[in-house]
């Protein structure tokens, strides 16, 4: 099983950086598969997690220069990888003005993702900081846990407001109940509510093209889809979102699941809640 | 008896001074000499001491004078025994860059009948604000400890180690500095990563070529505890003063000192030793050595000049470690014959350890994060300051530890006071 890559371009490396910030306020651990075409951050619907799943993807030539990866066997041309997020996004911000960036699997005493970086110090001699962030191979047999969630036949599709502002106010609903519903319909209306009549309505969103054309022609665009979820999922999704996605798209299945789908440039992230039981 | 007086921008190098001792131990002492106002602070467990020296020259204004008392039959001259809770001072030293700004001028004086303190701050528009500090009557502790007969010396400017102590996170406790004559390599010293929650490891190498002043005598790896080197790097920081760190082999005390016209800067850490006999165990740091490491710590205690009954839970301990993996139960029952020699002959223990390490036996930087000795702990050792010239005490620790202020000793060079 091997793996190394190699990351030259400022930019990219910035970019990867703020990728796995951005996990990292997801999950506490994740599952990181590395593939010859992408690179998966994966969290799988576990008790543990509390029925919430993630799946973020993205190219690896977008941001590495250098890639390889071989599995444990020639058809298995995949490792996955089980590591905490906060210590690889620690290490990683040490890159925040490095020169280059180099990641390979190491077993040293265990399996470990070595990240080694050459900084450009002020008095202009180069320097190099190795980090071994500590992981834990995830055998074949479990990984028919980590494919790709298949996208609901979802009742409601609808575009998602300024998640900044979704983000503050539902801040603010956290302090007053646990649990909040969440409904759209095809109008482009989107409603936050909770118990006690306090409700937000965001108004003129746009509904993507759906899918599956039968449904959508069935359903009255008036009619409200509408999930209830735990605020403090919710809560935790939407704090990781600093920055606006180029899109974002939310999916209801009513009284099901509410699925995210967000693509920040070329970074795609699916995030799904399950609703209250 | 003290008084002295300091401008704004003064008083933010002073607060500075006491936030880095305060990563020591949460006592400080006030301790006012001819030489100027001392700063000291020592951990419960001995392990750690830090003196920051105020020339007279820092201050706007600066007197001193001891307090003579007559008894019957002789009159003693006494030092200002001032030793202060870090939990009353540290407040007023708070939000420094405020200080800064706000104060004009700063008074501190000490009142002779009431065991008292007094911190005046002269505020703009005409705010004045006092504080009134009690204080224990303590004779100060004051380390001995040759710094230039360290035969490794290095000084760097702290934007340089400020750009390294980045690196480890706030859960390491120890760091591990490992120098050849060619290269300098700062890294955690944790064991092997045993799961995803373990730490990780970091090592960040330094080319010679960074450090104003690089001397080295041989290939060294001392370890020692990260919070006390942070509290020195913020400290020299406010300073803009280059660090000195001088260092010799594994369980010899290190010295991080900053020397400048007005203060003088001394943080003495101790470091780990390697223990010669176990040069040939397989690598771990385990429970064995969380329990050596803490009966060590009773047993000087129990012995400690000061007499005092430091608990083993003290925050500046580098004794203290997260959860210790267990490796190899052999180990510990070996390692409890050795345990009993421990206590006041640790002083003779160490001085063994000065003639049987020799230098093959440190640690080879390239074997890897892992490979590591079974260590032993090991205390630096104090004397108390003392007006009374040669003075000595009835202690085993004599022959290391005597305290002394007279000139005489220091022109001598054969040990020098911080």
């Amino acid at each position: 099983m091997k793996f190394r890559a190699k990351i030259m371009d400022a930019a990219c490396l910035n970019h990867f950086t703020w990728v796995s910030a951005m996990i990292a306020k997801l999950a506490k651990t994740c599952t990181l598969r590395i593939s010859p075409q992408k690179l998966n951050f994966i969290l799988s619907d576990k008790v543990a997690n509390g029925g919430v799943s993630m799946w973020c993807e993205l190219e690896q030539e977008n941001f590495f220069s250098e890639f390889q990866v071989e599995g444990v066997s020639a058809e298995n041309k995949a490792i996955s990888l089980e590591l905490m997020l906060e210590n690889l996004s620690q290490a990683l911000k040490t890159a925040w003005n490095a020169r280059a960036l180099k990641i390979k699997l190491t077993n040293k005493h265990s399996p470990c993702l070595t990240v080694s970086i050459e900084l450009l110090s002020v008095s202009s001699s180069s320097r190099i900081v190795t980090y071994d962030i500590p992981v834990k191979v995830i055998p074949r047999k479990l990984w028919k846990d980590l494919q790709e969630p298949t996208v609901p036949v979802s009742d409601v599709s609808i575009y998602l407001p300024v998640l900044k502002t979704m983000k503050s106010i539902v801040e603010k609903m956290k302090n007053i109940s646990n649990h909040l519903i969440i409904e759209a319909n095809l109008s482009g209306e989107l409603n936050l509510k909770i118990e006690t009549e306090l409700a937000t309505h965001f108004k003129d969103l746009g509904n993507p093209p759906s899918a599956s054309e039968d449904a959508s022609q069935d359903r009255d665009p008036e009619q409200m889809a509408e999930v209830h979820v735990d605020i403090q999922k919710l809560l935790q999704f939407l704090a990781g979102q600093q920055v606006n996605p180029t899109k974002a798209v939310c999916n209801i299945v009513s009284n099901k699941t509410v699925h995210f789908d967000l693509l920040h440039e070329d970074v795609s992230l699916q995030y799904f809640i399950p609703a209250f039981s | 008896m003290l008084k002295c007086g300091m401008s704004g921008s003064q008083v933010k190098v002073f607060g500075k001074a006491i936030q880095a001792l305060s990563r020591i131990s949460d006592e400080l002492w006030l301790d006012p000499s001819e030489k100027g106002l001392a700063l000291r602070s020592v951990n419960s467990c001995r392990s750690a001491y830090g003196c920051v020296l105020f020339s007279p020259v820092f201050f706007q204004h600066y007197q001193w004078s001891t307090s003579v008392k007559v008894n019957e039959n002789d009159s003693t001259t006494s030092n200002l025994n001032c030793k202060l809770g870090m939990k009353s001072i540290l407040p007023i030293f708070r939000c420094l860059n405020s200080l800064e700004r706000n104060v004009e001028k700063c008074k501190i004086f000490t009142s002779s009948d009431l065991c008292k303190v007094v911190i005046q701050f002269f505020c703009r528009h005409g705010i004045r604000r006092t504080h009134n500090v009690c204080f224990q009557e303590s004779q100060p502790l004051q380390v001995i400890f040759e710094k230039n007969m360290c035969s490794n010396m290095l000084i760097i400017q702290p934007r340089v180690l400020a750009e390294a102590v980045v690196l480890f996170t706030s859960s390491q406790e120890e760091v591990t500095l490992a120098v050849t004559p060619l290269s300098v390599c700062l890294k955690s010293s944790s064991d092997e990563p045993m799961d995803l929650t373990s730490s990780v490891y970091s090592e960040m190498f330094v080319g010679p070529d960074e450090f104003d002043f690089f001397q080295i005598g041989a290939d060294t790896e001392i370890t020692f505890c990260f919070k006390e080197l942070k509290g020195m790097l913020t400290f020299s920081e406010a300073t803009h003063a280059p660090i000195a760190i001088h260092f010799d082999f594994p369980g010899k005390p290190m010295a991080l000192s900053i020397d400048d016209m007005l203060l003088e800067a001394n943080f003495i850490l101790a470091t780990l030793a390697d223990e010669p006999s176990r040069a040939s165990s397989p690598p771990s740091l385990c429970l064995s050595q969380k329990q050596k490491r803490s009966d060590l710590m009773c047993s000087t205690n129990n012995n400690s000049k000061t007499g005092k009954n430091a608990t083993s839970k003290a925050p500046g301990c580098i004794l203290r470690k997260a959860a210790p993996k267990r490796l190899y139960p052999n180990e510990t029952q070996t390692d409890i014959p050795a345990l009993e020699n421990c206590g006041s002959p640790i002083m003779k223990r160490v001085n063994e350890d000065i003639s049987e390490v020799p230098e093959s036996s440190v640690s080879n930087t390239e074997e890897g994060p892992g490979s590591s000795y079974l260590r032993q702990f090991s205390c630096v050792f104090f004397g108390a300051v003392s007006s009374d010239q040669r003075q000595h005490f009835n202690y085993p620790f004599d022959s290391l530890a005597t305290a002394s202020d007279s000139e005489e000793d220091m022109n001598n060079g054969s040990s020098s006071t911080f």
